[in-house]
C-alpha cells in the first residue's frame, strides 16, 4: 500500500513526484481490466474507476447499432424478469418486512427457521395447486355419470366413526370439525371422490387421483434437495467432519445484518463461548490422546452405559404410542371416545416433549457436540407413527397455539413480575429453533402422509402454516429470549432441509406400500373394484397406449433393462469416485509445490541480498519491506490494494520505497533490499 | 425532499450516468480519474450540456442494487445532511463525516462499522463518505453482490493496517472485535495466541505468516454461510 510506503524512512531517494510510477502501474491495470471479460459492477475498485472503466469499454463516441441497442434491452428485460421469478420463488416477497426484523433483532440463525416457515408454505400451496388443477377441477367438470348409490356409499365411507351421544349438543359442532367427521362427505376425505368406469372417459380421474400425490411428493423432493445441495457445506457428514475448521468460523461467524445493540452484546457472547469450546476441546483431544489404557476403558464404559440408556428410551416411547394406538382402536364404544380419538396425538405429544429434555440431560453427561445432540433428538421424532392424519395435524396445530398462550405468556408474566430465585431461574422460554423446526417438520409429514386419504390437507396445513408463522412471531417478540446456544444459518438450513427429506421418505413409504398392495374398501371411494390403487395404471396402459409403447414400457420394467441400468450406474458412480480421490491428490500436490515454490522464493532473495552491493537505505527499509514483501503482488492487484483506491493520494513525503523504484532510474536490484529472511 | 420522489428517480439515474465523451487516449492523464485528488477535479470533462445530459447507461450497470435500492439509499443518505444541503445536485457531490454514516442504525450495533467506511471511503483522509461511496458499500453488502467481490472486501475490512496481508497483530484484533471488550468474553493471552496458531496453521498455506487475499478467498469459499452473513440491507 503505497501509504505505508512512504512513512518513517524519508531517505531522499531522489523521487520527489511518485505519481508517475504509479500512474503506469495504474494503466497497465486498466488495460488489463479494459480487455477482460467481466462485467464491471464486479471489479473491487471504486465507483469513479468503474465508471471509467465502463466508459472505456463502451466508447461514448461510437454509436450503437440497433443490434446492440436490442442487445441490451434485451439483457435488461431478462435481468427484471430473472429479480422477478427470485422473488416469486421466494414466496412471492411474503413476509418480507417480519423476516428483516427477525434477522435484524436475532440474528440469521432464528431467522432461518422463518424462512423455512415460508418454505413449506409455499411448498404446500404447490401441492394443492396440482391436485385442484389436475383432480378436483376435472372432476367437477366433468361430471361422472354413474352417482345413482352415491349418497349411501358416502354415508358410510369413512368407516369406522359411530355417531356420538355422549357429547352435548352445542360441542357437537366443534368435535366434528376438530375430528373432521363435519368434512366426511366433502372433498377433503378420501370417500367423496368417485369415477366412471376406465373405458367410458377420455380423462382418468382415478389416474389423475394416483399419480397425483406422487407427483407432488417428488416435486418436493426435487425442490428440498435443490435447496439443500445449495447449502451443502464442502466437507459434510453428520458427524465428524461436521464442525468447520475454525478459520471459517473466525471469517465468517459475525453475522452483519444483526442491527440491535442487544443482539449484538448476544452474538458476541455466543462467538466468544464458541472460541473458547474450541479451544478446550482441542485441548481435551490433545489430553485424551494421552490417556492410559484405564481411563480409555472409563470412557468406553460411560459411553456405552448412555447409549443404552438412550435406547431404552427410544423403546419405551414407541411401545407407548404403540399401545395408546391400539387402545384407541379397540375401544371405539366408549363413552369418552373423544377423548380417546386424541390419545395417540396426546402420547405422541408427550413424548416429543419429554424426549429431548431427557435427550439433552443425558447428553449433559457426555457432552456430545450439538451436532450429535441433533441427530438424537430427530430419532425420538420419527417415531410418529399416526393414523388419523387430520386429527394428528390439527392436534399439533392446537398445541402449539395452547404452548404459546398457556404456558409462555404466562411464565413471562410471571417472570416479570416475581423476583425471586425460582423466578430467576426459571427466566423466559428460550426460542429453541431445532425444537420448533422438528414440529413444523411433523406436521408436514403428517400432511405428505395423508396426501393419498385426504387430497386437501395440504389447504388445511397451509392455512396452520400461516397462523404458526404469526404465532411463533408472536412468541419470539415477547416471550422469549434468545438462545445463547449457537446456531448458524446455513448450517441449520441444511439441516431443516435433511430432516424435511427424512420425513418426506417417512412418508412415502405408507404409501408406497398402500398404493400397491392393499386393497381399497369395497364400496367406497375410486378405486373400489381394484386389488390395489396402483392396478389402475396397467389397466390404462393397456387400454390407452398403442402396442409399441407398452412393448416399451414393458421392457423398461423387466430385468433384461435393469441389470445393464444397474452396472452401468456403477461404472459412473465409479468414474466420479476416483476422479475425486484423483483430484483431492493433486490437491496436495499442488499444496506442496506452492510451499516450497515459496521457500525457494525467498532462498533465492537470501542469496541476491548478499550478493549485491548495500545502498545507504540501511535499516530503516525494515518495517515497511516487511509490510511490501507480505504485499508485492505478482500482477498488480490480485492482492490489493488496487489502484484508485483510497490511500493511493496520501502522499505526506516524498520517500519512495521499492515498487516506484521498480519503475525509475533505479537498477532492478533495489527491489531486492530485504532483511535476510529472519521474518522466515 | 419527500415530494419529489418520482422525480428523484429520472433525474438520479440520468445523473449518474456517463458523463462526457472520454475517450482513451486520455487514459494518460491518470491522476484526473481519481476523486477527491484536490486540484484536479477542475480535470475532469465537463459534458457540454451540464450534468444532467441524459445518455444511454444507467446507474445500475454500475452496481448490484436495483433502482429502488438506489432511491432509497439516496433518501436515506439525504436524512443524514443538513437541510440546507439536500438538493440534488449538492447531495451527489457532498460528503458526510464518519460519525454520521455510524449513527445509521444498519451500522450502528456493526464492531466493525470504523473499517467498513474507511474502506470504502475515498476521500483522502479516509474519513469521509459522498454518496458513490456509499453506493458502493451497499453494493457489495447487497443481495446479488458476487462473493468475490463480497471476499475480496471482507478482507479489505479485516485488514486493520491496511498492509495487503492479515498477519498476527490483525487477526488478534479481528477475534477483539467479535467477542467483544467484556471481561467474561475476551479470551486470555495463551487462548488467543492458540487460535490464532490454528487459524494460520489451517489458513496459510504458502508458510508465511501471514493469510494473503487468495488464502483469504479460499477459506471463506468453504464457508456456505459467508454470504448470507455478509449483508447489509437498508
Amino acid at each position: 500500500m503505497l501509504r505505508q510506503w512512504s512513512a518513517p524512512s524519508g531517505q531522499g531517494l531522489g523521487q520527489p513526484e511518485p505519481e508517475p510510477g504509479v500512474e503506469e502501474l495504474w494503466e497497465q491495470e486498466m488495460e488489463r481490466l479494459w480487455s477482460s471479460q467481466g462485467h464491471v459492477r464486479e471489479l473491487p475498485y471504486a465507483m469513479v474507476d468503474r465508471r471509467l472503466l465502463r466508459q472505456l469499454r463502451e466508447p461514448q463516441g461510437v454509436k450503437t447499432s440497433c443490434w446492440q441497442r436490442w442487445r441490451r434491452r434485451r439483457q435488461t428485460a431478462g435481468r427484471r424478469l430473472g429479480e422477478a421469478a427470485r422473488r416469486l420463488a421466494q414466496g412471492f416477497g411474503l413476509w418480507e418486512g417480519a423476516l428483516y426484523e427477525i434477522g435484524g433483532l436475532f440474528g440469521t440463525g432464528i431467522q432461518s427457521y422463518f424462512t423455512f416457515l415460508r418454505f413449506l408454505l409455499l411448498l404446500n400451496l404447490l401441492t394443492l395447486l396440482l391436485t385442484a388443477s389436475f383432480v378436483l377441477l376435472p372432476l367437477i367438470w366433468l361430471r361422472p355419470p354413474d352417482t345413482g348409490p352415491s349418497l349411501n356409499l358416502t354415508l358410510q365411507c369413512p368407516g369406522g366413526l359411530q355417531p356420538q351421544t355422549g357429547v352435548p349438543r352445542f360441542h357437537n359442532q366443534l368435535w366434528n370439525v376438530l375430528t373432521g367427521r363435519a368434512f366426511n362427505t366433502t372433498y377433503l376425505f378420501y370417500g367423496a371422490y368417485q369415477a366412471g368406469p376406465e373405458s367410458g372417459s377420455a380423462y382418468s380421474i382415478r389416474l389423475a387421483y394416483l399419480l397425483s400425490p406422487l407427483a407432488c411428493l417428488l416435486l418436493c423432493f426435487c425442490g428440498t434437495l435443490r435447496r439443500m445441495v445449495k447449502e451443502l457445506p464442502q466437507r459434510l457428514f453428520l458427524g465428524q467432519d461436521y464442525r468447520s475448521p475454525v478459520s471459517v468460523k473466525v471469517f465468517s461467524s459475525w453475522d452483519f445484518c444483526i442491527r440491535g445493540r442487544e443482539a449484538a452484546t448476544i452474538k458476541k457472547h455466543e462467538i466468544s463461548n464458541e472460541f473458547k469450546v474450541e479451544l478446550e476441546e482441542a485441548r481435551r483431544f490433545l489430553l485424551m490422546q494421552q490417556q492410559t489404557r484405564a481411563q480409555k476403558a472409563c470412557y468406553l464404559l460411560t459411553y456405552l452405559r448412555v447409549n443404552v440408556l438412550t435406547g431404552i428410551l427410544v423403546v419405551g416411547a414407541i411401545s407407548a404410542i404403540f399401545w395408546a394406538t391400539k387402545y384407541s382402536q379397540d375401544n371405539k364404544e366408549e363413552p369418552l371416545f373423544v377423548l380417546l380419538q386424541y390419545l395417540p396425538p396426546g402420547v405422541i405429544a408427550l413424548v416429543n416433549f419429554l424426549g429431548p429434555l431427557l435427550f439433552a440431560f443425558l447428553i449433559q453427561l457426555e457432552k456430545y457436540p450439538p451436532s450429535t445432540e441433533v441427530n438424537l433428538t430427530l430419532i425420538c421424532w420419527e417415531n410418529a407413527v399416526g393414523e388419523e392424519l387430520y386429527k394428528l395435524s390439527i392436534f399439533n396445530f392446537l398445541l402449539t397455539v395452547a404452548f404459546a398462550f398457556f404456558v409462555s405468556l404466562p411464565r413471562r408474566l410471571l417472570v416479570e413480575r416475581f423476583s425471586g430465585p425460582f423466578w430467576v431461574w426459571l427466566d423466559r422460554e428460550e426460542f429453541l429453533v431445532p425444537k420448533n423446526v422438528l414440529d413444523i417438520v411433523a406436521g408436514q409429514t403428517v400432511t405428505w402422509m395423508g396426501l393419498f386419504y385426504c387430497p386437501l390437507l395440504p389447504l388445511v396445513n397451509s392455512v396452520f402454516i400461516f397462523l404458526t408463522f404469526y404465532i411463533k412471531k408472536y412468541t419470539l417478540m415477547r416471550n422469549s429470549k434468545a438462545s445463547p446456544r449457537r446456531f448458524r444459518a446455513s448450517s441449520s438450513t441444511f439441516f431443516f432441509q435433511l430432516v424435511l427429506i427424512l420425513g418426506l421418505l417417512l412418508a412415502v413409504v405408507p404409501l408406497g406400500y398402500v398404493v400397491s398392495s392393499i386393497h381399497s374398501s369395497w364400496d367406497c371411494g375410486l378405486f373400489a373394484n381394484y386389488a390395489a390403487p396402483w392396478q389402475v395404471v396397467p389397466e390404462l396402459v393397456a387400454l390407452r397406449l398403442p402396442a409399441a409403447g407398452q412393448r416399451a414400457l414393458h421392457y423398461l420394467g423387466s430385468h433384461a433393462f435393469s441389470f445393464p441400468f444397474l452396472i452401468l450406474l456403477s461404472l459412473v458412480l465409479t468414474v466420479c469416485v476416483s476422479q475425486s480421490q484423483a483430484n483431492a491428490r493433486a490437491i496436495q500436490r499442488i499444496r506442496k509445490q506452492l510451499v516450497w515454490q515459496v521457500q525457494e522464493k525467498w532462498h533465492l532473495v537470501e542469496d541476491l541480498s548478499r550478493l549485491l552491493p548495500e545502498p545507504g537505505s540501511g535499516d530503516s527499509v525494515g518495517p515497511e519491506s516487511l509490510h511490501f514483501r507480505a504485499s508485492r503482488p505478482r500482477s498488480f492487484c490480485p492482492g490489493f490494494p488496487c489502484p484508485g483506491s483510497p490511500g493511493q493520494d496520501q502522499w505526506p513525503g516524498p520517500c519512495l520505497e521499492d515498487p516506484a523504484g521498480l519503475f525509475g532510474d533505479r537498477s532492478p536490484a533495489r527491489r531486492f533490499r530485504f532483511p535476510s529472511g529472519s521474518e522466515l | 425532499m419527500g415530494g419529489s420522489g418520482s422525480r428523484l428517480s429520472k433525474e438520479l439515474l440520468a445523473e449518474y450516468q456517463v458523463r462526457g465523451t472520454r475517450v482513451p487516449g486520455e487514459l494518460a492523464r491518470g491522476p484526473a480519474l481519481r476523486s477527491g485528488v484536490p486540484g484536479r477535479e477542475a480535470e475532469r470533462p465537463r459534458p457540454p450540456g451540464g450534468p444532467l445530459n441524459p445518455s444511454r447507461f444507467a446507474l445500475q450497470d454500475l452496481t448490484f442494487l436495483t433502482k429502488q435500492e438506489i432511491i432509497l439509499a439516496h433518501r436515506r443518505f439525504c436524512e443524514l445532511l443538513p437541510q440546507e444541503h439536500r438538493s440534488m445536485e449538492e447531495s451527489l457531490q457532498i460528503r458526510v463525516s464518519l460519525e454520521q454514516i455510524l449513527s445509521l442504525p444498519e451500522l450502528k450495533a456493526n464492531p466493525f462499522k470504523e473499517r467498513i467506511c474507511k474502506v470504502f471511503s475515498t476521500s483522502p483522509a479516509r474519513d469521509s463518505l459522498s454518496f458513490e461511496d456509499f453506493l458502493d458499500l451497499l453494493s457489495v453488502f447487497s443481495d446479488t453482490a458476487t462473493p468475490d467481490i463480497k471476499s475480496h472486501y471482507a478482507f479489505r475490512i479485516f485488514d486493520f493496517d491496511d498492509d495487503g496481508t492479515l498477519n498476527r497483530e490483525d487477526l488478534s484484533q479481528l477475534v477483539n472485535c467479535l467477542t467483544g471488550q467484556g471481561e467474561d468474553t475476551r479470551l486470555s493471552a495463551s487462548e488467543m495466541k492458540q487460535l490464532i496458531d490454528n487459524i494460520l496453521e489451517e489458513s496459510d498455506i504458502d508458510r508465511d505468516g501471514t493469510i494473503n487475499l487468495s488464502e483469504f478467498q479460499h477459506v471463506i469459499s468453504r464457508s456456505p454461510d459467508f454470504a448470507s452473513s455478509f449483508k447489509i440491507v437498508l
